[in-house]
């Protein structure tokens, strides 16, 4: 690719950021967390992309690793009396050593029994932190302490928004990239062309489930109370996955661009519908499975908006 | 070559069967819930014939997850939400009508039919033969669909059917509800009837055709579609007379379905995936192993969701083809 499309697209990057970066002070605190959660998602959207869209091992259940981090942050700044930043960081690397240890034996499975392997071990993870009472205080949750962070926890989780921006970028640009593109269209030919498909896919798989992880963390500062319903609900996955199908797998804009329209729409119709809302998603998933499959890029590629090259 | 490795899977699974139902023992002995008298030995025999009772429940919704996944190589994410549908279908005609739930079969099965029958239609049949994944997406999509209308109009409170609570007592010590038996009995009834329509009837001759080589059927003149509208129609009733089944046992709310789902996926690929008789053996095994998990481990309700998850990897991972699949899907 040129590299004045580099430029252009970094460009657009950094606009990005600095007008989400000039925002907060001029909104009210719900706008700021509106627009906080928009971003999570973005990252939740982005890193499920890297295993889904670009490997092409569609996972039901990354839900997972939000979820480790969620409790990483919440078990050490209240049991362990930690600052919440650093915890962070635990919560990624426990999330990178369970993605690990997962990814080793699930990954082997192809196709639709990765996705149900990966929807159970979400579950499984869920009833772990359910029973686990002296670690993780179990059903009741933990409640963390109450302080004013809503400024703190909207520019920790633009940095982390921004990180996976560029990594996902830089995947999708790489010869990792590549490799992965080739596992996904044909694992057999892909190895038979020498690329260790089995380090690739958990490398990549290792790259989507850490930074939920750190989302995750900053998620669990934000709203104070996490328990194992909230913070392994299948609701999360099912909602990265359709921003990611929505925007167009496979992409860098593709994820970015669909949660900020569908979250947005899905923010408004919530506070009106509460229950209708969640019935038009399924309908919505079923819409975009059976007849948008490659989402809105796709679209715009098909009928000559963006070329080709440009979304990657 | 490939012979023995096909020989040493089954080792393995054997060997992986032997140690899943060990397991619970061990975890009973070492945390002293396991006291080999008279009584304890009586109560292991009721807990196991719970578990071949409920067995059969199972398995009557396995049978029709494994006959879609025989004829369309589709797996149904939605399958575990017509359970559900039908255990309240059947709860409705309970409460609001006052039909006998079993007798309230004669009309939820045509519905589930219908039901079946559109949905392969309207959504499935441009999918078949297509990436494996768009038709999960779909029936997942769907099934949260069926969740949150259910949710909308019936809350999700917990609902039961009051029927036939009493106990029969096999001997002093050891019974077996009642309404655990009569399930078993039309379970039993309903999936061997099924199996005698693929195995006579020419429709059901039809969609084995269909399902051993779907090109090959067509040229002989079956029409495709159709068989897979039949199957699909076949399939949903199994499930809500699964759910009609459930909802005489077990409370039930619009979020169990997904439960349900997944141990009729784990039932299915341990039998062999889109095995008949292997959905039926698979059923009964889970149940067993589930139920000698909550009787001899201490928090042990909470694991039997994860014995599933358990059972599913492993046997994908040690042979995927189960105990009794076709070697080639």
């Amino acid at each position: 690719m040129a590299q004045n499309e580099h430029l252009r697209n970094f460009g657009m990057l950094a606009i990005l950021i600095i007008v989400l970066s000039v925002l907060p002070p001029n909104l009210n605190l719900y706008q700021r967390s509106v627009i906080m959660f928009t971003m999570m998602y973005v990252v939740l959207a982005l890193s499920w992309n890297i295993i889904s869209g670009y490997t092409g091992y569609v996972s039901f259940g990354h839900v997972m690793f939000y979820g480790i981090g969620s409790y990483a942050t919440a078990i050490l700044v209240v049991d362990y009396g930690w600052h919440w930043i650093p915890t962070l960081f635990v919560g990624v690397l426990v999330s990178f050593v369970i993605s690990l240890c997962i990814g080793f034996p699930v990954l082997r499975l192809k196709g639709p029994y990765f996705a149900i392997a990966m929807l159970g071990a979400a579950e499984g993870t869920r009833v772990v932190a359910t029973v686990w009472d002296s670690f993780t205080h179990g059903g009741e949750g933990i409640g963390l302490p109450n302080v004013e962070n809503s400024f703190e926890t909207y520019f920790a989780m633009l940095v982390v928004m921004l990180v996976t921006i560029v990594v996902s970028y830089w995947v999708g640009h790489s010869r990792f990239g590549i490799r992965l593109n080739a596992i996904r269209e044909d694992e057999i030919a892909a190895e038979s062309l020498g690329i260790n498909s089995t380090f690739y896919k958990l490398s990549a798989f290792a790259l989507s489930a850490i930074f939920p992880a750190a989302a995750g963390g900053i998620q669990a500062y934000k709203v104070l109370y996490i328990d194992p319903e909230t913070e392994f609900f299948i609701l999360v996955t099912i909602y990265m996955k359709l921003f990611a199908m929505f925007g167009g797998k496979g992409t860098v804009i593709g994820p970015i661009l669909g949660t900020f329209i569908l979250y947005i729409v899905q923010e408004i119709t919530w506070v009106k519908f509460p229950t209708a809302h969640l019935i038009a998603f399924g309908v919505f998933i079923v819409l975009v499975a059976r007849f948008m499959p490659r989402g809105l890029m796709g679209f715009a590629i098909d009928k000559g908006w963006a070329r080709k090259g440009m979304v990657h | 070559m490939q012979e023995r490795a096909e020989i040493r899977s089954k080792y393995w699974l054997a060997l992986f069967l032997v140690a899943a139902y060990t397991v619970p023992f061990a975890v009973g002995i070492y945390t002293e819930n396991v006291f080999f008298d008279l009584q304890w030995l009586a109560d292991l025999t009721t807990v196991i014939l719970n578990g071949i009772m409920q067995g059969g429940v199972y398995a009557m919704f396995a049978v029709g997850l494994t006959l879609i996944f025989g004829v369309m190589r589709i797996i149904n994410v939605a399958h575990g939400e017509l359970v559900m549908l039908g255990a309240y279908l059947t709860w409705m005609f309970f409460f609001y009508v006052g039909i006998d739930p079993l007798l309230a079969l004669f009309i939820t099965l045509p519905i589930a039919f219908c039901i079946g029958l559109l949905i392969q239609k309207l959504l499935l049949n441009a999918v078949v033969g297509g990436p494996e994944l768009t038709p999960l997406l779909i029936t997942f999509g769907l099934g949260l669909t069926i969740i949150h209308i259910v949710e909308a109009i019936f809350t999700t409170d917990y609902r039961t059917i009051p029927y036939a609570p009493d106990a029969l007592q096999l001997t002093e010590t050891i019974a077996v509800s009642k309404s655990k038996i009569i399930s078993f009995v039309m379970a039993a009834f309903i999936s061997l009837s099924v199996f005698f329509f693929l195995k006579v009837h020419r429709i059901g001759k039809a969609i084995r055709a269909t399902a051993q080589n779907a090109d090959v059927a067509m040229v002989c003149g079956i029409n495709i579609f159709h068989i897979y509208m039949i199957t699909s129609g076949l399939a949903a009733a199994l499930a809500v007379a699964g759910g009609a089944l459930v909802s005489i046992q077990f409370g039930f709310n619009p979020e169990t379905g997904v439960l349900y789902t997944l141990q009729a996926f784990a039932i299915i690929v341990l039998g062999g995936r889109g095995h008949y008789i292997g959905a039926l053996i698979g059923g009964v095994m889970l149940a067993v192993i589930e139920s000698l998990i909550s009787f001899m481990i201490p928090n042990g309700t909470a694991m039997v969701e994860i014995a599933s998850y358990g059972m599913m990897v492993f046997v994908l991972l040690i042979r995927p083809r189960g105990l009794m699949g076709p070697k080639e899907n």
